[in-house]
């Protein structure tokens, strides 16, 4: 069993039309967060993220009155704080077109609580962080990424990256444990709209893991989202493991 | 063909016979009448009646048989060629020309008539085709709706239960732990019988990329992690291999390994190792899931992909639906892989798919 991240003193929205789900989150994350508050449609939901200004936002697709896409981006109108998605369908474009649509990570039902509940506690925490972006230092499984001083290193070794493994690494720390698609990892690292580089960013992404993962096969650094994208491994990867 | 040729034949006998026919009634008659205009009419009748059954072939032969015969039969001095009078050759040269022009437009308008009803024919064929093929989309897509609805409606009551249990669970409460995992069994079996309608449909869209081995052995592994045995799995990654890259749709084959593995921890003995590996065989990637479990009978190898096969001797209570292996060989072979089953000589078995591998050359991009 995994330990309940510390509480939190956020505010968690859930939308769900779903009494039992709404049930099961306020229990899962009890001991996560402060407060959760409930809606049960889109435009109550719409309503409470301007008025309660909540630090985290879970979202269960198929809603009676509003596609769950068209409400994620109605929320990210309004609101920074990370979206959760929860969904039944594992059909994975719907995913990238949710991720596209601003929200931050999604956990398919049947979820367990407590996978559920560290997801949370890792968003809240990521939002409230400092986003290290071009300066400072992003920290994971023991190996260290410094953008200012350009070194990488593994335990007070150096790992040397190529200019592409480097903006890759950027690209995946601008917001750690944020799960980042194909199309915006290639978009942030080529910068350019024709070729289709976006299928050897995964051969650069093994070449990385090579560098960069104490085991590449055990990836606990760079984390895949199969068939969505990838995201830089966060706290929680490295707690469940 | 050979009607064809028969019922021309019959149409060339008929109408030369009506000429022949209607040359001699009205030779008989020949003496009483001095105007050429009912042998002229009578003759064109017969002519447009040939070009009708018999085209332009019949139609132009009996035009001219016609103006010899008008000229040797009806016209002053009788039963010789000569054209005394210049009106006669003028009928002549008309009814020549009249009936030859006749029978080029009879048959066009025949053939004009033919080709209409062969578009109109065509037309209503490719209409019926596009409503047939609207109907299929509109199956298709209330197929994608049904099956949105069945696996939302499963999951969410699955997702109480299983949550639920879970809390009891870490509470310390044995009991909820069978439940949790029994749920974790319904959930799968969900997924498999959502998997296997969308195989039987015939509709599995692949996306079909270049992708590599080791992210799919490590997403695998990541997958299977809290799953009762995954420390059982070995990883062995043949690193000597030129870069394991290939074309695959890397969430369905992630759905096969996991498979897999899931039946490999299942029927082997709980203290074994089950190696998971990559290398590179020819022009494939090969990723084998090797176990020591009790292998597959001689007699079932046939049988093992089969949906819903189980060795008789499978206890009832492990679980299982039977069409893993199935679902695993259909998504192999719908994005142009194998999966195919060898046994261990030292016991157990292995399972070997085989997806295709992509060339060194493809690699040298620019960095």
């Amino acid at each position: 069993m995994v330990m309940h991240p510390t509480r939190t003193d956020a505010t968690v929205l859930v939308i769900d039309d779903e009494p039992e789900i709404r049930h099961v989150v306020h229990s899962a994350l009890r001991s996560t967060v402060a407060r959760v508050l409930d809606a049960a449609d889109g435009r109550s939901a719409l309503a409470a993220v301007k008025a309660q200004t909540p630090d985290l936002i879970v979202l269960d697709l198929g809603l009676p009155d509003q596609s769950g896409l068209d409400l994620c981006r109605a929320i990210r109108a309004h609101s920074l704080a990370p979206i959760v998605v929860l969904t039944a369908r594992h059909i994975e474009s719907d995913k990238v077109a949710l991720l596209n649509a601003g929200a931050d990570d999604y956990v398919t039902k049947p979820f367990s609580t407590s996978e559920f509940a560290a997801r949370v506690a890792a968003q809240i925490r990521r939002a409230r962080t400092a986003r290290p972006g071009t300066s400072g230092t992003v920290e994971a499984d023991g190996m260290s990424v410094n953008f200012t001083s350009r070194r990488a290193q593994r335990a007070g070794t150096p790992v040397r990256l190529t200019p592409i493994e480097w903006a890759i690494m950027r690209a995946l720390t601008a917001d750690p444990g944020r799960v980042y698609t194909h199309q915006q990892l290639f978009d942030a690292v080529w910068a350019r709209e024709f070729g289709d580089a976006r299928q050897y960013l995964r051969v650069h992404i093994t070449n990385l893991r090579r560098k960069v993962e104490r085991d590449p096969t055990h990836p606990r650094v760079i984390i895949t989202e199969p068939g969505v994208g990838y995201r830089f491994g966060t706290p929680l990867a490295q707690e469940s493991a | 063909m050979a009607e064809l040729r028969s019922s021309a034949a019959m149409s060339v006998v008929l109408w030369y016979g009506l000429l022949i026919l209607a040359t001699v009634v009205m030779h008989m008659a020949r003496e009483t009448q001095e105007s050429q205009a009912h042998v002229v009419l009578t003759y064109l009748l017969i002519v447009l009646g040939g070009s009708v059954s018999g085209g332009r072939p019949l139609g132009f032969t009996l035009a001219a048989a016609a103006t010899l015969l008008v000229s040797y039969y009806f016209q002053y001095p009788f039963d010789e060629f000569s054209l005394t009078k210049p009106i006669d050759a003028v009928v002549l040269s008309a009814f020549f020309a009249t009936s030859g022009t006749t029978t080029y437009l009879l048959v066009r308008a025949q053939e004009e008539a033919a080709q209409a009803r062969a578009r109109t024919e065509e037309i209503e064929q490719l209409s019926d085709q596009a409503s047939h093929a609207a109907a299929l989309r509109e199956a298709a897509r209330f197929k994608d709706i049904l099956l949105a609805s069945v696996s939302h409606d499963l999951r969410t009551p699955l997702t109480s239960i299983k949550a639920l249990a879970q809390d009891a669970a870490d509470l310390g409460d044995a009991n909820s732990e069978i439940i949790v995992a029994q749920a974790e069994r319904l959930s799968k079996m969900v997924a498999h019988l959502l998997d296997m309608s969308r195989l039987n449909a015939g509709e599995f869209p692949v996306t079909i990329e270049l992708n590599t081995a080791e992210d799919l052995v490590g997403a695998a592994v990541l997958e299977m992690k809290g799953t009762s045995g995954a420390e059982r799995i070995r990883v062995e990654i043949d690193y000597s291999a030129p870069a394991l890259v290939g074309m695959f749709d890397f969430v369905e084959s992630l759905r096969i390994l996991t498979n897999l593995l899931d039946n490999a921890l299942l029927y082997s003995p709980a203290n074994t190792p089950v190696v998971l590996s990559a290398t590179r065989v020819g022009d494939w990637l090969q990723l084998s899931i090797a176990d020591r479990g009790p292998g597959v009978p001689d007699a079932d190898v046939q049988q093992i992909f089969e949906p819903f096969y189980r060795h008789a001797s499978t206890s009832s209570t492990v679980p299982g639906t039977g069409l893993g292996l199935a679902i695993a060989r259909s998504l192999a072979e719908a994005q142009g892989g194998q999966l195919t089953f060898s046994k261990r000589p030292e016991g157990g078995s292995t399972f070997a798919l085989r997806l295709r591998a992509v060339g060194e050359s493809i690699l040298s991009f620019e960095d």
